[in-house]
C-alpha cells in the first residue's frame, strides 16, 4: 500500500490565456471566505503576483490552500492539501481532484468566459521529499501506483508522465485524462 | 518509514540536535498542558517560531468578524495564539551568507512547509510564512543538517548578526568584517549571558563609516571597522556603538569605545550583554531595549558599568580562539577574474549594469545584485539560482538589508551571460537600489501588529514607478523609499529619503488606512540620521503624494542638492501645507475605494490587529531553564516508551542536572555546563544550607541527583528506568518549590 504523502497538490491549468489579471482573483477569493464558497476552514488571501512564475494569489486555509497559481508560466488553479489527509493515497488523490475541480468550476462560474480550464489534464505533486523523493525508483513505483488508482478514481483512462527528473524538485506527474474531469465530478456531490 | 530525525541524525551537530529535541519535547508538554503558555511562547520564539495575523482565531472578512475554528481550538502556543494557526518561521542567516546547498534546502522547506515563497528580511534573515508549528522541528533539523539554525531568531535574545553584503570585496572598507561577525555569531549563540534579556538585542557590523550597508548606528550594538598604525604595523579594530534602534522612538547609537581590538571584541560584547541582562528593563517592554538603558544611565555611566563587568568577567578561551582562523576566511571564486571582453550584450544590459553591478576591489570581479520584489522569491527560483551560483560564483551568495540577494565574485567577462541566465528565472531586473527597489515589512499581510498594508502599497508604488523609471531624473531614481505597516519600523522608514508607516484615520463611521509620511532620513553614513514625520495621508493617496514630492524636489532643488537637504530647506510647515490637499478625507459614499487598503478588496478595519510577539514574553531566567529540564525529563519518558533504558537513564540524569543548574544560576550566572561543578555548587548553596529541603522529605529529593551523579547505574532495565524517571520528576518538583521559597516569583 502506498504511503500517504504529507502534502499533496493537484493543479488544473487554463485552456487558454485568462481574460483577467491576477489582481482580479483577489476579490473573488475574499468573497469565497465571506460566503464560505469552497470547503475548508478559510483563513486569508495572500498576493504574490509580483513574483515571477510564483504561487500568484493564494487562498490560505487550515487544511489546504487554493492558489491562482502561475508556476511554470502557466496559470491555473492549484489545490494543495496540507493537513488532515485521508488515510489512503487513493482517498487523498480523490479529495484533491474533487476540490481542485470544484474550485476551478467555481472560478469559471464567477468569471464567465474570462477563465476557461483544461479539465482534460492535471498536475499531481507530492510535497513530501521524505516519503516521495524525486528519484527514479520512487518515481517509477509511484507512477505505477497512480496508473492503477486513477482510472478507478476518475472513471477514465489516464496517461501519466513525470514532470521533472531533477532530484531537488518535487515528485510530480502530468496526468492526461480520457474524458473531462469536470464532467466526472458534479459539484453537488463534492461540497462539504 | 523513517523520520527526518532518523534520516539526518549523523548530519546534525550534537548540540544543535539536542536543542531541537528539547524544543520538540516542550511542544509535547505544552500540548498536554504541562508547560506554562508564556514560557512555551518564549521558548518557541527563541526557535524563530513566530505568530502570524489571525492566530487568535478571528478575522474580519470585510463584512463581519468570522471565527476561525481551528481543529485544536483549546490548545494555545502562547497567550491568545492558537496551536493550529499558521505561523512564521524566521531563519537566521548570519551576515546574510549562504551557500548554494543552503539555498536549495531553504527552497525545499518553502515548498513543503510554507507557501512556496522565501522572504528576505531587513536583517538578512529568511522568513517562511504559513508554517504549522507541528512541522517546525523537522524544518529545523533539515536546516541544521546544512549548518543553519533558527536558534534565537526571535525572542528576547541576540538576533541575527548582520553585516555589509559587500564585506570583503568593498573598495572603502577598513577590512573584511565577515569573520568577526561569524565569530560573534558562534560565541553568542545560546550563550548563558544572552538568556535573560528584557527584549531583543540586535548587532551589526560595518566595514566603513560612509556607506549604509551595515547600519551600525541603528543597532543595539554596532561595530564599525577601523584600522590604525601601531609601531609601523596596521592594527585592526572596531569603533563600538551602543543603544541605537528604530522602533516607535528612534535612537542614534552612542560611541562606547573608539577602538576595540579583535582580542577585546567578544569579552566587551559579553560584558555589555551582562549589563543589559542585569539592569535592562524587564517589566515595561516598551522601554526594555538597550537604547532606553543607555539613555537612562548616560553613555559615561554605561561605559563605567561595562568596564567594571569586563574586569570581573571569567576567562574564556573562546574570546580569542577565533582569531587563529580569521585569516582562513577566504573566498573561493568559481572562476578567474576576467574583464568584459566584447562579447555580445543582451538588450537592456547597460541599465542593469548601471544599477545592479558593483565593481569589486578585486580586479576582474563584480558583485551582482538580484532585485527581489518585496523581498520575495519562489522555491523554484531558489533551485535555479543555486545552479546559477554554482556556475558563476560558487557559494558566494549573500542576502542584503535591502531585501535583495547579491552574487559576489562574478568574473566581469561572465556578466552578459549571467544577466541572461538571471532573466530566465525572473531575477534579472534592473533598477536594484533605485527608487523602485522599495523596502517593506510584512505589514497587514501576515503581521499581527500591522495597521496598513505596507506590501500592498509597495507593490503599487513599484508597479507605477517601473512604468516611468526611464523618464525619472537621476535625482529621483536614486531616492530610497521604505515602508512599514505600523510605527514599529520593521521597514526602516526612519532611514529612507521618503518613508511611510501605517496608521488609520476615521471618516464618518468608517476607518481609512493611512500612511504617515516621514521625510529626510539618511541611509548613508550607516543610517546617519532619522527622518521627520510630516503628516498622515490616506493609503490610496500615497502615489499622488509621492509624485508631488518628487516633482517639486526636481523643480526646486539646487544643483547637486540632495533630498535631505531640500527637505530641511523647505521646512516642515511648508511640507505639511503641500500634503494638506491629500489629507482631505472622502466619505465612504463618495469614494469607497479609499476605504480598502492596497491589494486588499475588503472594507478596511483595524479589528484584526493583535498582540505582537516582537517583544517576546518576559519570563524569568529560571522559568526558561527549568523548562529545559522538564522537556529533557519528557524525552526520558519517550525513551522509556521506546524500551531504550540507557537513553531513558541518560535523559533523566541530564534533566536533574539541568534542574539543579536552573536553581544554581539564580545565584551564580557563571556556573557553566560542567556537571561536576553544577552538582557541587548545588550541594554547597542549596543542600548543605537546607534551602532545598522539603518540609517532610527533607533532603531526599536532592539525594536522587547526588546518587545518580556518583556513578552509572549497576543495572539498566525497565524497573530501573521507571525509578530514575520518577525520581527525576520528584527532584524537578522539589526545585520548583525551592525556587518559589527562595526567590518568590517564577513567571514574570
Amino acid at each position: 500500500m502506498q504511503t500517504v504523502p504529507k502534502r499533496l497538490a493537484v493543479k488544473l491549468n487554463l485552456a487558454r490565456a485568462p481574460q483577467l489579471q491576477p489582481a482580479d482573483i483577489m476579490p473573488i477569493f475574499q468573497r469565497w471566505i465571506q460566503q464560505r464558497t469552497v470547503p475548508g476552514m478559510l483563513i486569508d488571501v495572500i498576493d504574490y503576483k509580483h513574483v515571477a512564475e510564483g504561487p500568484g494569489i493564494v487562498l490560505i486555509a487550515d487544511e489546504a490552500d487554493y492558489a491562482w497559481d502561475l508556476g511554470a508560466g502557466q496559470a491555473g488553479l492549484r489545490y494543495i492539501r496540507k493537513r488532515a489527509l485521508p488515510d489512503s493515497l487513493a482517498a487523498a488523490l480523490r479529495l484533491c481532484f474533487e476540490r481542485a475541480v470544484l474550485a476551478a468550476r467555481q472560478l469559471e462560474e464567477e468569471a464567465p468566459g474570462a477563465v476557461v480550464f483544461d479539465f482534460a489534464a492535471a498536475e499531481i505533486s507530492f510535497l513530501d521529499r521524505l516519503a516521495y523523493p524525486n528519484e527514479a525508483g520512487v518515481a517509477s513505483s509511484t507512477q505505477s501506483a497512480l496508473s492503477e488508482l486513477l482510472p478507478g478514481l476518475l472513471g477514465t483512462d489516464v496517461t501519466l508522465s513525470r514532470l521533472h527528473d531533477d532530484a531537488r524538485y518535487l515528485l510530480a506527474f502530468r496526468c492526461e485524462a480520457g474524458r473531462s474531469l469536470a464532467d466526472l465530478m458534479p459539484v453537488s456531490a463534492l461540497a462539504g | 518509514m523513517t523520520s527526518w530525525k532518523e534520516r539526518l541524525q549523523d548530519e546534525i551537530p550534537l548540540e544543535m540536535a539536542k536543542l531541537i529535541d528539547t524544543y520538540e519535547a516542550q511542544m509535547s508538554l505544552r500540548q498536554q498542558g504541562k508547560m506554562d503558555e508564556k514560557v512555551f511562547a518564549e521558548a518557541r520564539l527563541r526557535k524563530g517560531v513566530y505568530g502570524q495575523r489571525y492566530d487568535n482565531g478571528q478575522r474580519h472578512d470585510g463584512v463581519r468578524t468570522q471565527a476561525l475554528a481551528y481543529p485544536s481550538d483549546d490548545i494555545v502556543k502562547g497567550p491568545d495564539t492558537l496551536w493550529d494557526a499558521p505561523g512564521m518561521q524566521r531563519i537566521k542567516i548570519p551576515y546574510g551568507g549562504l551557500s548554494a546547498r543552503q539555498l536549495e534546502v531553504l527552497s525545499e522547506l518553502a515548498d513543503e512547509y510554507a507557501d512556496g515563497i522565501l522572504h528576505i528580511t531587513t536583517r538578512q534573515d529568511i522568513q517562511l510564512h504559513y508554517v504549522h508549528i507541528d512541522d517546525t522541528p523537522d524544518l529545523m533539523r533539515r536546516l541544521a543538517a546544512v549548518g543553519i539554525t533558527t536558534q534565537e531568531a526571535c525572542g528576547n535574545s541576540v538576533r541575527n548578526i548582520t553585516a555589509c553584503a559587500l564585506a570583503g570585496v568593498c573598495h572603502d572598507e577598513a577590512f573584511d568584517v565577515s569573520p568577526y561577525a561569524d565569530a560573534m555569531t558562534q560565541f553568542l549563540l545560546a550563550h548563558d549571558d544572552v538568556q535573560d534579556f528584557g527584549r531583543k538585542f540586535k548587532v551589526a557590523f560595518s566595514g566603513c563609516a560612509g556607506h549604509a550597508c551595515g547600519l551600525v548606528k541603528m543597532h543595539d550594538l554596532g561595530l564599525l571597522a577601523q584600522s590604525r598604525e601601531v609601531a609601523g604595523e596596521i592594527q585592526r579594530g572596531f569603533t563600538v556603538f551602543v543603544g541605537g534602534g528604530l522602533g516607535t522612538v528612534p535612537h542614534q547609537a552612542k560611541a562606547l569605545a573608539d577602538f576595540v581590538t579583535p582580542e577585546e571584541l567578544l569579552p566587551l560584547t559579553q560584558a555589555i550583554a551582562r549589563v543589559f541582562a542585569r539592569l535592562g528593563e524587564k517589566k515595561n517592554r516598551n522601554r526594555a531595549r538597550l537604547k532606553f538603558l543607555v539613555a537612562k544611565l548616560g553613555i559615561d555611566e554605561f561605559r563605567r558599568l561595562v568596564e567594571a563587568e569586563l574586569e570581573a568577567l571569567p576567562h574564556d578561551p573562546r574570546h580569542t580562539a577565533y582569531l587563529e582562523s580569521v585569516d582562513d576566511f577566504v573566498y573561493k571564486p568559481a572562476k578567474a577574474g576576467l574583464r568584459l571582453n566584447g562579447a555580445p550584450l543582451p538588450e537592456g544590459f547597460d541599465d542593469w549594469y548601471r544599477s545592479n553591478i558593483y565593481r569589486q576591489a578585486q580586479a576582474g570581479y563584480s558583485v551582482v545584485t538580484l532585485h527581489t520584489p518585496l523581498g520575495d522569491f519562489t522555491a523554484q527560483q531558489g533551485f535555479e539560482l543555486a545552479d546559477i551560483a554554482r556556475k558563476y560564483v560558487g557559494d558566494n551568495i549573500r542576502l542584503t538589508v535591502e531585501q535583495n540577494i547579491v552574487l559576489r565574485w562574478v568574473a566581469d567577462a561572465d556578466l552578459p551571460a549571467l544577466c541572461r541566465d538571471l532573466r530566465k528565472i525572473g531575477l534579472g531586473d534592473a533598477h536594484a537600489g533605485t527608487i523602485v527597489d522599495i523596502t517593506t515589512c510584512p505589514g497587514t499581510d501576515t503581521c499581527k501588529l500591522g495597521i496598513a498594508s505596507s506590501r500592498g502599497l509597495t507593490a503599487e508604488l513599484r508597479t507605477r514607478l517601473i512604468e516611468r523609471i526611464n523618464l525619472l531624473p537621476d535625482a529621483v531614481r536614486e531616492l530610497k523609499i521604505k515602508v512599514s505597516g505600523c510605527f514599529n519600523s520593521c521597514g526602516q522608514h526612519h532611514v529612507a529619503d521618503i518613508g511611510f508607516f501605517g496608521n488609520s484615520r476615521r471618516s464618518g463611521n468608517h476607518k481609512l488606512p493611512h500612511f504617515q509620511v516621514v521625510l529626510g532620513g539618511q541611509w548613508q553614513q550607516n543610517a546617519g540620521s532619522y527622518g521627520l514625520a510630516v503628516g498622515a495621508v490616506p493609503a490610496k493617496a500615497v502615489p499622488e503624494v509621492l509624485a508631488a514630492l518628487t516633482e517639486r524636489y526636481v523643480a526646486e532643488r539646487a544643483e547637486d542638492e540632495n533630498f535631505q537637504s531640500w527637505v530641511k530647506q523647505l521646512g516642515r510647515k511648508e511640507i505639511k501645507a503641500m500634503l494638506k490637499p491629500f489629507m482631505q478625507l472622502p466619505t465612504f459614499e463618495e469614494n469607497p475605494a479609499f476605504f480598502s487598503d492596497w491589494g486588499d478588496s475588503r472594507v478596511y478595519t483595524i479589528e484584526d490587529i493583535g498582540v505582537g510577539e516582537c517583544a517576546g514574553e518576559v519570563v524569568s531566567l529560571f522559568s526558561m531553564e527549568i523548562s529545559k529540564a522538564e522537556s529533557t525529563h519528557f524525552e526520558a519518558l519517550l525513551a522509556l516508551d521506546d524500551g531504550d533504558w540507557r537513553r531513558a537513564d541518560e535523559n533523566a540524569y541530564r534533566a536533574m542536572v539541568l534542574a539543579a543548574r536552573a536553581l544554581v544560576r539564580t545565584k551564580n550566572l557563571d556556573v557553566g555546563d560542567d556537571s561536576d561543578r553544577i552538582v557541587n555548587e548545588f550541594r554547597e548553596r542549596f543542600y548543605d544550607t537546607e534551602l532545598v529541603y522539603d518540609r517532610f522529605a527533607k533532603g531526599k529529593f536532592a539525594r536522587y541527583l547526588f546518587k545518580r551523579h556518583a556513578g552509572q547505574p549497576t543495572r539498566l532495565d525497565e524497573d530501573y528506568a521507571h525509578q530514575v524517571i520518577d525520581e527525576t520528576q520528584l527532584f524537578i518538583e522539589n526545585i520548583h518549590s525551592a525556587e518559589q521559597r527562595i526567590n518568590g516569583v517564577i513567571v514574570g
